[in-house]
């Protein structure tokens, strides 16, 4: 379905990155604002929108007082801790609303929570402008975030520059007395290349630690390790299917018709599922546990045949607020669990069809039959 | 072995069946050019390779610093219950296109149809489905579909097509003008009383039936002799000898899933069976059945009548009933005459002929032979056709006075397939209005008023009765994809009615079949009914039937004059394509015919002393005197005089895939004394001196005297069932191995093919193409001998090649348990499991190819082009739309990897898993491959070698069980039975 890395691709994809990676590096995000977008609002100046970034800052005093809106709202996207909605999604809400929405959720919150944090605020009307300008941008341009660092690539291009040098040096220029120098400098550059080639290429397509933002700040700890709901009461395929399913929005709300107020999130994460489930419309979940299309995998064959904890592949889940791939989901960590797993041999009487190994059983000779006894390290029991 | 390697069975191999294709040096030439051609095409250099290289080097670095690509997985809002995201769920249903029936289930899978099975359930056709059924999955992915209703060539609402349709109809009907509703036949007593209630609202209105392939002169023939027009069934399981002229029922004739079923019950001899059916055919060009025919003989169509008057008087002497003058038939058919009287009441006479008087004779004989009830049955008819010629003459000629003021066509496409398709043409522009209703583009399409376009079977509410007592339902298994509506739903809309189709299916079945099936609650009734797909019921009052010989010394009059020097086309469906209906289908256009093994395109196809005189080779294009133009093929056991062409194909504007391939036949069909004649007569052809090379998917046809199908006779397999494979045991001996013996414990899968059963219908390859994602390659690359199917059957000539025996052979992966292809993997791509498959890992392969050299059985495959997503290769897989047939259990493979058949290890897998859920042992027969379950024959038979008493250990342990090429020790895990001929001399 998508060709990500397809080689006719990078052919036009990869000077252009290695263009940009070199001489943008020192190049400060200044942000320019979409003429659209100030035309919209023209009562406000680049210097207002400023003002407004600020004031959302807590960087302007008020009697000696700061409103900080990102001490509740972060801008950030990852997050673990915050459970209040973040400024985009705030933005995002408000964009199409008017100002003075803005100021009466601001200044006269509904909300007993936002009562109580929110009861000090003293903004003017001119400030809440401001703020909504701000907020407009953010909603429209989202955040720019630095592009990070390519540290690899500086050392892969300092080590291929040292070894090209060697070369000429050693073969042309003479310029170092001691060949030696030479000799180490490549050795020590092949090394250095060869390492970060192999690593680079073993780690393609895997992706531990992979840990996205969700559309909802859905929190495993709180429902699987808080309210100790079962996995399966969700994920309610995976004893019998291949894939364990995402549960339909339907089952959110056998809870959640009632639950509309969650301890830490309060109504505005919840309301994001009952909207959704009112106005017909999928929530779309970023997947975190993928596996290659030439693999097939069948949760039913682990949980539901094999008896394995869900924990086991994925992690404690009960403290993860938000998910977190724990194993790489590699080739290497399924056969290395294929081949010290045992099977329920003398449980299960589909394996009676094994003879010879019930017959090793019953003599005494074998105590137990691992996966791999019965072909569990081949080929085709998962790629076909 | 210094052994002569000459049959054992007793027939004598010849080398090769030579004019066939050319001299092989010369097809080796071609071969070769078009590979060079193709390698200069690419435009790939060597710079080009250097640049990607380097680019990829420095690439590896920078990947991991790059992002992942974002997957996102979206629930459903409300979960259906029926649902399971990952499992298959089935739904039975049945298939039916105005053309050939079948009930099936439909596999879906996330809410997708992805695959048709035959439903057990069905007294019709069992399991077995033909190519045709298991194809049309596809066509419900066809992006030639019409995708809106649209009035004068422009889009537009459904609502508003319907006003202005309705005031048409109201306005045509106050002035008193005709309507005329034209259809494919139908099989709906549903929709069969929804016409008559749609028609009686209007003054004028006139329904007609039209079939693509008429049947008409049986239906009528049985309208004449037994006051019933029907199509009787044949019961061949009730047979013991059969003589079919010209009747093509393995492959296409009326209802070929269902005779291959009976045919093939009475031809096996798995449970020790000593009798058989005997099957005697005569026809001009190979057939499918003539070439599984125990006796097959030549004959022009112009001698056919002969041959029926005169085996008709041989018989009336016999059983002292009156006969008729007539000149003598140029072979003595005492012998034939009197097999036929020995199997009184036992025997069936049929002819595929659409010619009254023929059709009449054959119902005399059949009568004189006392055949009616127990082998031909009239009472329970097959509707599958019911259209007649006359009929259709009369609206062509109405059409032309301009007396038809509408005109509404359904899943009917005349200008493609009737003959006389420019008067109709013309007609339809003497209506005031003309509506056509059809699933996808075909030649009428933009020719009328309005389009109307109909939903796809699997997207539809039907019922269908294809004999009488015998109902089966069809059920939408997925939302209609395009902005369709049924031809149901269309006319309940005409008329006025506020129900759909669906309400009036169920309150039609609650008052019609609910009241007698012995369910007290209609729900449950009809959920029953659904679930099974079938619905059996006792149809009360059978009347016996008399046969009426008053019109036979009127058929046996006119006796037509054998042509001299002239030579006769016989035009026929091919079992690919059929009518032609489903020609945008790539999955049937590359489908090879079963005896020429020939496919994207249809032939000429001539006998082998006709190529000579002419001068001609396969290819080469010939020209006749009514101006088409079509490429020789040589085709072994073709009658001298005769020349044999395949209908459903040179579509102009049907979609791309088929569009202008081959040539279309159909205007060249005449209408003789009220009914179609499919026989032209024409003058010597000339050659052009142009050449098309022709994608052949075998180009050889000898054994070259190894026994590769064993044969024997009845006789002989009587008195020793191993007879004809005495080559296994002496194999069997002689094996000494160095390496140790391979035990396995638990499965060791095996596959049994038995060669008397299989009939080389070639549904296997088209279900294994739907299950295992098979690509489709084009033209070009059929000729390079690329074809990716998986498995192909085989067809071989024995004896002479002007009259040769036809033997079929299903090959796929042997799945041997010394496979010389894993000794020679560099990366062990391809290696054995501890249950005997011959695993193939295509992630692992890079596409050295030494598998495929060393493979002793030449059945692996190369994707020498990535298929999927390709500009190049603008077949399912390119689009969108296609793609959503693809198994999701199956890997969809790479450019340059290697991959055959993997014994269906995806539903052994599935199986596997559902035992152990269950806490169960596995149960035979429960895994079935894909081919398995397809094949209406059940000539394929797969499990446990293990269990021991699993069917297909029983037939390993056959003595008429061999393996193929058994002598190089390979230790196949599929396993042949021996093909038994019922041809000992006839007059013995």
């Amino acid at each position: 379905m998508r060709n990500f890395f397809s080689v006719r691709k990078l052919k036009f994809i990869l000077p252009f990155i290695f263009l940009s990676g070199l001489f943008t590096s020192g190049y400060s995000n200044l942000v320019q604002v979409e003429d659209s977008v100030l035309n919209l609002k023209k009562k406000l100046t680049p210097e207002d929108l400023i003002i407004g970034e600020r004031l959302f800052f807590g960087l302007v005093y008020h009697d000696n007082k700061s409103i900080k809106c990102i001490t509740c709202h972060n801008i950030t996207l990852s997050d673990t801790l915050n459970w209040n909605p973040d400024a985009i999604e705030i933005s995002r809400k408000y964009l199409n609303k008017s100002t003075g929405d803005l100021s009466k959720v601001l200044l006269r919150p509904a909300g007993k929570k936002m009562v109580e944090v929110h009861k000090d605020f003293k903004l003017s009307p001119e400030e809440i402008v401001m703020i909504k300008g701000y907020m407009d941008r953010l909603a429209i341009q989202g955040l720019i975030r630095n592009k990070p660092v390519i540290t690899n690539l500086i050392f892969f291009i300092i080590a291929s520059a040292l070894m090209l040098f060697s070369i000429i040096d050693l073969i042309i220029t003479k310029v170092l007395k001691h060949k030696w120098i030479n000799y180490i400098i490549l050795l020590s550059s092949v090394c250095f290349i060869t390492y970060t080639l192999v690593g680079s290429a073993i780690a393609i397509g895997r992706s531990q630690n992979y840990s996205p933002d969700q559309p909802i700040k859905f929190s495993h700890a709180v429902h699987a390790g808080q309210n100790q709901t079962d996995c399966i009461y969700c994920h309610s395929f995976a004893p019998y299917s291949k894939s364990a399913g995402i549960p339909g929005e339907n089952v959110c709300m056998n809870c959640h018709l009632l639950v509309r107020n969650g301890t830490r999130s309060g109504a505005f994460e919840i309301y994001k599922i009952i909207s959704a489930y009112e106005n017909k419309k999928p929530i779309e979940w970023v997947k975190v546990h993928n596996l290659p299309d030439h693999v097939f995998f069948s949760h039913a064959q682990h949980v539901g045949a094999g008896g394995l904890k869900c924990q086991e592949c994925h992690g404690n889940v009960k403290e993860m607020n938000v998910i977190i791939q724990v194993k790489d989901l590699s080739m290497g960590w399924c056969l290395d669990c294929h081949r010290t797993r045992k099977v329920n041999f003398t449980g299960n009487k589909f394996y009676s069809d094994y003879k010879e190994l019930a017959e090793k059983i019953k003599n005494g000779t074998l105590d137990s039959v691992t996966v791999e006894m019965i072909g569990g390290r081949e080929c085709m029991k998962c790629h076909y | 072995m210094k052994k002569s390697r000459t049959n054992p069975g007793g027939a004598n191999f010849v080398p090769e069946v030579k004019n066939n294709l050319g001299s092989p040096a010369e097809n080796e030439n071609q071969l070769l050019g078009l590979l060079e051609h193709d390698i200069m095409k690419q435009g790939t250099s060597r710079r080009d390779f250097l640049k990607v290289f380097g680019y990829s080097f420095a690439s590896a670095a920078l990947l991991a610093s790059c992002k992942r690509p974002v997957q996102k997985a979206l629930p459903y809002i409300i979960q259906p219950p029926e649902i399971t995201p990952g499992k298959s769920l089935y739904y039975a249903s049945s298939f039916y296109d105005g053309h050939e029936y079948s009930s099936i289930l439909v596999k879906t899978r996330d809410g997708r149809p992805i695959k048709i099975e035959g439903n057990l359930l069905s007294e019709f056709n069992r399991e077995g489905t033909t190519a045709r059924v298991q194809a049309s999955v596809l066509s419900l992915y066809d992006d030639a579909r019409l995708k809106n209703p649209s009035a004068e060539n422009k889009q537009t609402t459904w609502d508003n097509i319907d006003a202005q349709i309705i005031n048409k109809l109201k306005e045509i009907n106050s002035k008193n003008g005709e309507i005329v509703l034209l259809t494919s036949s139908i099989l709906s007593p549903s929709t069969i009383r929804l016409i008559n209630e749609f028609g009686a609202d209007f003054h004028k209105f006139k329904w007609v039936q039209y079939d693509a392939i008429s049947y008409s002169a049986i239906l009528e023939a049985n309208s004449i002799c037994f006051g019933k027009e029907a199509i009787p069934d044949y019961h061949f399981r009730n047979a013991d000898l059969v003589v079919s002229v010209y009747a093509d029922f393995i492959g296409t004739w009326i209802s070929p899933a269902h005779f291959i079923q009976d045919y093939v019950s009475r031809r096996k001899l798995d449970k020790g069976e000593k009798t058989m059916l005997r099957h005697i055919h005569y026809e001009s060009g190979m057939s499918l059945t003539g070439a599984n025919a125990d006796i097959r003989k030549k004959i022009k169509p112009s001698e056919e009548k002969n041959l029926l008057i005169d085996l008709y008087n041989r018989i009336a002497e016999k059983t002292g009933a009156i006969t008729f003058p007539s000149a003598n038939f140029r072979e003595d058919l005492t012998g034939l005459a009197d097999k036929l009287i020995e199997a009184k009441g036992k025997s069936i006479v049929i002819s595929g002929t659409n010619n009254l008087d023929i059709q009449i004779i054959v119902n005399g004989i059949n009568s004189l032979l006392g055949n009616y009830t127990n082998c031909i049955d009239l009472n329970n008819n097959i509707k599958v056709a019911s259209g007649i010629d006359s009929k259709m003459e009369d609206l062509i000629s109405e059409l032309k006075e301009g007396s038809v003021k509408a005109l509404i066509m359904y899943n009917v496409n005349p200008v493609y397939d009737y003959h006389d398709s420019e008067n109709f043409r013309k007609g339809i522009k003497n209506t005031e209005i003309s509506i056509n209703m059809t699933v996808s583009l075909n030649e009428t399409v933009g020719l009328v008023k309005y389009e109307c376009p109909v939903n796809h079977y699997l997207e539809s509410w039907d019922d269908a009765e294809i004999i009488s007592g015998q109902l089966s339902l069809s059920q939408p298994c997925i939302n209609p994809i395009f902005n369709t509506r049924s031809f149901q739903d269309s006319l309940l809309k005409w008329s006025g009615s506020s129900t759909n189709y669906h309400d009036y299916l169920t309150s039609n079945w609650e008052k019609q079949y609910f009241p007698g099936s012995g369910i007290s609650d209609f729900r449950n009734f009809w959920n029953t009914s659904l679930g099974n797909g079938v619905f059996n019921y006792k149809v009360p009052g059978f009347k016996s039937l008399t046969h009426k010989p008053e019109r036979l010394s009127q058929a046996m009059k006119t006796l037509e004059k054998s042509e001299t020097g002239g030579y006769e086309i016989v035009i026929s469906e091919s079992v690919a394509l059929g009518t032609g209906m489903h020609a945008n289908n790539p999955w049937l256009m590359e489908l090879p015919d079963p005896v020429s093994r020939q496919c994207w395109e249809n032939v000429a196809a001539i006998s082998i002393s006709d190529a000579t005189i002419w001068g001609v080779q396969n290819g080469d294009i010939v020209k006749f005197s009514n101006g088409l133009k079509l490429p020789v093929f040589v085709q072994s056991g073709q009658m001298e005089g005769t020349i044999s062409v395949a209908l459903g194909y040179g579509h102009t504007n049907s979609g791309p895939v088929c569009f202008r391939i081959g040539e279309n036949l159909y205007p060249f069909v005449k209408s003789s004394a009220g009914n179609r004649n499919y026989v032209i007569t024409i003058e010597k052809p000339i050659n052009t001196f142009e050449k098309r090379q022709l994608a052949l998917t075998q180009v050889h046809s000898s054994m070259e005297g190894r026994p590769i199908v064993r044969e024997t006779s009845l006789n002989k397999y009587i008195i020793d069932p191993s007879s004809g494979n005495e080559f296994h045991k002496e194999f069997e001996s002689t094996h000494k191995t160095l390496y140790p013996e391979v035990k396995y414990d638990g499965f060791h899968w095996g596959l049994a093919i038995d060669l008397n059963a299989c009939i080389g219908c070639n549904s296997c390859v088209i279900a294994c193409q739907a299950e295992n994602n098979i690509p489709v390659v084009g033209k070009a690359e059929v000729i390079k001998r690329r074809i990716m199917h998986w498995i192909k059957i085989d067809r071989y000539y024995s004896d002479t090649p002007d009259d040769p025996k036809v033997y079929f052979q299903p090959l796929a992966c042997q799945h041997c348990d010394n496979a010389p292809c894993e000794n020679v993997c560099p990366v062990s791509a391809t290696n054995h499991s501890s249950e005997g498959l011959n695993q193939m890992t295509y992630n692992r392969c890079v596409g050295t190819k030494y598998c495929i050299n060393n493979c002793p059985y030449k059945v692996r495959r190369f994707n020498w082009y990535r298929y999927t997503n390709s500009k190049n290769f603008d077949f399912n897989t390119a689009s969108d739309l296609g793609k959503m047939v693809l198994n999701p259990d199956v890997t969809v493979r790479e450019r340059g990897v290697v991959e055959k058949c993997s014994f269906c290890v995806q539903r052994i897998q599935e199986k596997k898993l559902q035992a152990k859920l269950e806490n169960r042992t596995l149960n035979d027969n429960e895994i079935k491959t894909a081919c398995m379950q397809a094949c209406p024959a059940g000539a394929i038979v797969f499990g446990n070698l293990n269990d021991k008493k699993s069917m297909v250990s029983k037939l390993f342990s056959d003595p008429r069980c061999y393996h193929l090429l058994e002598e190089l020790h390979t230790l196949p895990n599929t396993g042949y039975l021996t093909k038994v001929r019922n041809d000992d001399k006839i007059d013995s």
